[in-house]
């Protein structure tokens, strides 16, 4: 009983930071109706810069914390002022959800360069020596983290239930273009709640550094962990996120005491499942939900690039060609292992594109069924000597299985939701990869992969896996060019843009938006067999949610619906770190920036612009519409 | 195409493509939808009007099961269309439009066009990531026929443009044009004339007259009387949702109760 209390206030500790973070994700969501996935990263930032001041400057406590939190508020301020508030005019609120997932990465990015890679611990507020009541012992600390939470709450509630400007910030959430025209700066409020979120992120992260080691990516779960807490108690809702973030750190704390370790994250993301199907809206409702208008998607649905007719053959065979070439010229055998990376990357982002570009379902656990596919048939490799290529469909064969589980889910979310659930997903995958030793390898992941081999020819250097993953690109990419220009990928299309419309039109949506799951899903599968096979290895953290981020991120930056476009993407994440080793450092900064940037600037990504700088050398007018404008529509004859 | 003379608008009556019974519907305390009853006769165009708020939007919502009735039957060609999902019904051959065009952002004039045609495909997934030929030649017919219906319309010029940067009267005509690819035998038209102007509200006058006489039956909600008057062969006029009048239009035009809630005040404001 004893050891429960503990575990219990342990649990409650982290709860509060979970409780804090979920605070923030609702009070952007309810003003902006967007994601903001950052608030970890700067719950990071802040705890560093308190390191940086108090123990590398050796400033003075009272000084050191204020000091560090209105830092970190004013970088969080400059970054949204830049980037999130001219998005939310422009990008769907999908979309902002993966623009806020670039800020993340680009701030732990500027994390690693400035503080590098190792952990760093804060000194308690108050002293080492624990407060002790009979038998129970509490660090200090954790009064530090109960009081700075309750003050974070009843001042959030105040702000919000009690004065003008909480007014204009409910406005803004319940209507942003009455708001405006009500004399409302909906920009200035959007940056007031990305602030006001920062804001507490910062304190959260300067109150729990003390009771935990923090490193230049732990950002990450500190954001994952408020989502699903805030997911769990009602996205909308204050209370919720604050039940749902107690709950959450009491779970978590209790199944690593009384279970395992290797399965708390599981277990809560497990919950997080059950929640999304029975009640998508979280526990706690709030009167007001808001609209989840597929009209909304318009804004990001935009025109896809489209090259020419009579450059499209010339072209493909002019790439192919150069593709199979490109070898014979490489002689580093690592950038020889870049290329295999991105092709096989390319191979999951054709998949993630009929998925994303064309369906527009958002997902972001698409490594989770790399790893299902990859695990399945290294571990059929290794320990029944299964031939590769029965490995590989035996993989895809389980992955489609979980897809059709994971689907009863997701067919039924949309947008926000929808995003939910996939992340869930990758990271319960991921946590399985971790935990069932016997079969994955655990942490250290799954050795001695056998190479790829078909009919006693082994393909073990990077050249021979090359050509076979061209090949395999090749033909799925003619094959779903195929579909996408055809009535498929018009389905697609209009499901993305105006569901009910489709419908209306007799395009059973489910069915389409099925299929096209599975074939993502098959594809990463297949690409997640043959990273296996490549690297004769597999760890989590190589097909884990960081590697579905940094998938998306490449579907953005390539250019969306254009099927070819992830291949820029794959190939400049991939190679610029490979090619520019010793900068290596800046490579989540950059793909962070790079992400941002093409959001804003570049919407049909480096594919879009490629496309638009060869017609205009060419001098094909692609704007047919401009003269279009101006023709007048006849009277159809009677 | 073969033309069905339709001139004999008594006797079609009789074959209602269309019949609703006892449609019910309240939000809260307030009922919207009070006992309506209705048809649609084959192989003529059926108007209903009403001031605004009378409901006719939501009757048609209810048709089509994008609300559920509280209570009521509506049955098409025979069947009972009560908790059938959207998709089902369009396969049945009831196409409907929206109030506010609902075109496909993002997607051409004529790709808005094709995937109207799109449930009358029979290739296969499989069949268009092969290219097989069959695939490609559906694929070929149906851009053919996208072309002529919006030749039909005066629409061409507008097949490469981007939908939504199309002109507000050139969506809306698309949309109904859209609806006519997936060749409905009951199209369902919500204020197809809202947002146009008069010439505009000309040319889908005589749109409607060449669907009625290619033999696809229409039911229209509409606000604009003179539109109505024009080419509707019955009007049902509808209240504060309850049915007010069932007839011709001459019938309607003379209808004491019609005038009181409708014609008295268009008429004024036309003027």
């Amino acid at each position: 009983m004893l050891e429960f209390v503990q575990i219990a206030i342990g649990g409650l500790v982290v709860g509060s930071i979970y409780a804090a973070i979920a605070l923030g994700f609702s009070l952007v969501f309810r003003v902006t109706g967007a994601i903001n996935l950052s608030q970890g990263g700067f719950a990071i930032i802040a705890a560093m810069i308190g390191y940086t001041f108090a123990v590398a400057w050796g400033w003075p406590l009272p000084l050191a914390i204020p000091a560090a939190i209105a830092a970190t508020v004013a970088v969080g301020v400059a970054l949204a002022a830049f980037t999130f508030v001219p998005a939310l005019t422009r990008l769907s609120n999908a979309n902002v959800l993966m623009l806020t997932a670039g800020i993340l990465t680009m701030i732990e990015g500027i994390a690693l360069v400035v503080w590098g890679s190792q952990p760093y611990a804060m000194p308690p507020f108050s002293g080492e020596a624990p407060l002790v009541f009979g038998p129970i012992r509490i660090p200090t600390q954790a009064f530090w983290v109960f009081g700075a939470t309750a003050v974070c709450i009843v001042a959030l509630w105040f702000l919000i239930a009690r004065t003008k400007l909480g007014k204009g910030l409910r406005a803004c959430a319940e209507n942003p273009a009455a708001a405006s025209l009500m004399g409302i700066d909906v920009p200035r409020m959007t940056l007031l709640s990305f602030g006001l979120a920062t804001l507490i992120a910062a304190i959260a992260g300067v109150i729990v550094a003390p009771t935990t080691s923090l490193q230049f990516d732990t950002g990450r779960l500190f954001t994952i962990s408020g989502f699903v807490a805030a997911a769990i108690g009602g996205i909308a809702s204050f209370p919720g996120a604050v039940i749902g973030g107690l709950f959450l750190g009491l779970v978590t704390q209790l199944s690593t005491a009384y279970i395992s370790s290797l399965f708390s994250t599981a277990i809560s993301l497990l919950i997080l499942l059950v929640v999304l199907i029975w009640r998508p809206q979280g526990l706690i409702r709030t009167g007001v939900a808001r609209r989840q208008d597929t009209r909304e998607e318009v804004k990001a649905a935009g025109h896809a690039a489209k090259l020419p007719a009579y450059l499209g053959w010339p072209l493909a065979a002019l790439a192919v060609a150069a593709a199979v070439l490109i070898p014979l010229a490489v002689t580093d055998n690592g950038i020889m292992s870049g290329l295999v990376i991105a092709a096989i990357l390319f191979m999951t982002l054709m998949g993630l594109d009929v998925l994303m570009g064309y369906a527009g379902q958002v997902s972001l656990g698409q490594a989770g069924f790399m790893a299902i596919g990859g695990y399945t048939s290294g571990y059929l490799a290794i320990n029944y000597d299964v031939a590769s290529l029965l490995a590989i469909l035996a993989g895809i064969a389980v992955s489609l299985v979980c897809a059709l589980v994971l689907s009863v889910v997701t067919l039924r979310l949309r947008g926000l939701y929808l995003a939910l659930a996939t992340l869930a997903f990758g990271l319960l995958v991921d946590s399985c990869a971790v935990g069932f030793l016997d079969i994955t390898g655990g942490p250290s992941g799954l050795v001695g992969i056998p190479s790829f081999s078909v009919a006693g020819v082994t393909f073990a250097t990077p050249r021979a896996m090359y050509y076979v993953v061209l090949a395999l690109d090749v033909i799925i990419l003619i094959a779903l060019v195929g579909a996408m220009r055809s009535g498929f990928g018009r389905a697609l299309k209009a499901i993305r843009s105006d569901q009910m419309a489709a419908a209306a039109l007799g395009i059973n949506t489910v069915r389409y938006k099925l299929a096209a799951f599975l074939i993502s899903v098959t594809l990463a599968s297949l690409a997640g067999s043959l990273y296996a096979f490549f690297f004769n290895f597999l760890a989590p953290e190589m097909v884990g949610t960081s590697r579905s981020l940094e998938l998306v991120a490449m579907l953005i930056i390539g250019g969306e619906s254009t099927l070819v476009g992830g291949l820029f993407g794959a190939l400049l994440l991939t190679l610029l770190p490979t090619i520019f080793a010793p900068l290596a450092i800046y490579k989540t900064f950059a793909s962070g920036t790079l992400l941002i940037g093409s959001f804003l600037y570049l919407p049909q990504g480096f594919y879009g612009a490629l496309v638009q700088i060869l017609a205009r050398l060419t001098g094909s007018n692609n704007d047919v519409s401009r003269s279009a404008s101006t023709a007048k529509s006849e009277v159809p004859a009677s | 195409m073969t033309a069905i003379d339709t001139s004999e608008n008594s006797s079609a009556g009789e074959s209602a493509i269309l019949r609703v019974r006892g449609l019910v519907k309240s939000f809260g305390g307030l009922k919207a939808i009070n006992d309506v009853s209705f048809e649609a006769a084959a192989h003529q165009i059926t108007a209903m009007i009403g001031p605004n708020g009378a409901g006719k939007t939501t009757v048609f919502n209810l048709i089509t099961n994008i609300m559920s009735k509280d209570a009521g039957k509506v049955m098409f060609l025979g069947s009972d269309l009560s908790g059938m999902p959207a998709v089902k019904i369009a396969g049945l051959g009831l196409i409907r439009t929206f109030q506010s065009a609902r075109v496909f952002p993002g997607m051409t004039g004529i790709e808005n066009v094709m995937v109207g045609g799109h449930r009358l495909g029979r290739h296969s997934l499989a069949s268009q990531t092969l290219w097989l030929s069959g695939a490609r030649d559906e694929e070929r017919r149906l851009r053919r026929r996208a072309t002529e219906m919006l030749e039909l319309v005066g629409l061409s010029a507008f097949a490469e443009t981007h939908a939504t940067e199309l002109p507000m009267g050139a969506q809306k005509l698309l949309e109904v044009v859209r609806a006519l690819m997936a060749q409905p035998k009951l199209l369902c038209l919500d204020e197809p004339a809202a947002g146009l102007n008069d010439t505009e509200t000309q040319e889908l006058a005589n749109l409607l007259r060449a669907i009625r006489r290619l033999g696809i039956s229409v039911l229209i909600v509409e606000h604009n009387m003179s539109l109505v008057m024009n080419v509707a062969d019955r009007i049902v006029v509808i209240d504060s949702g309850a049915i007010i009048a069932n007839g011709t239009p001459a019938e309607v035009q003379n209808d004491s109760r019609v005038i009181e809630a409708y014609l008295g005040r268009e008429e004024h404001a036309a003027s």
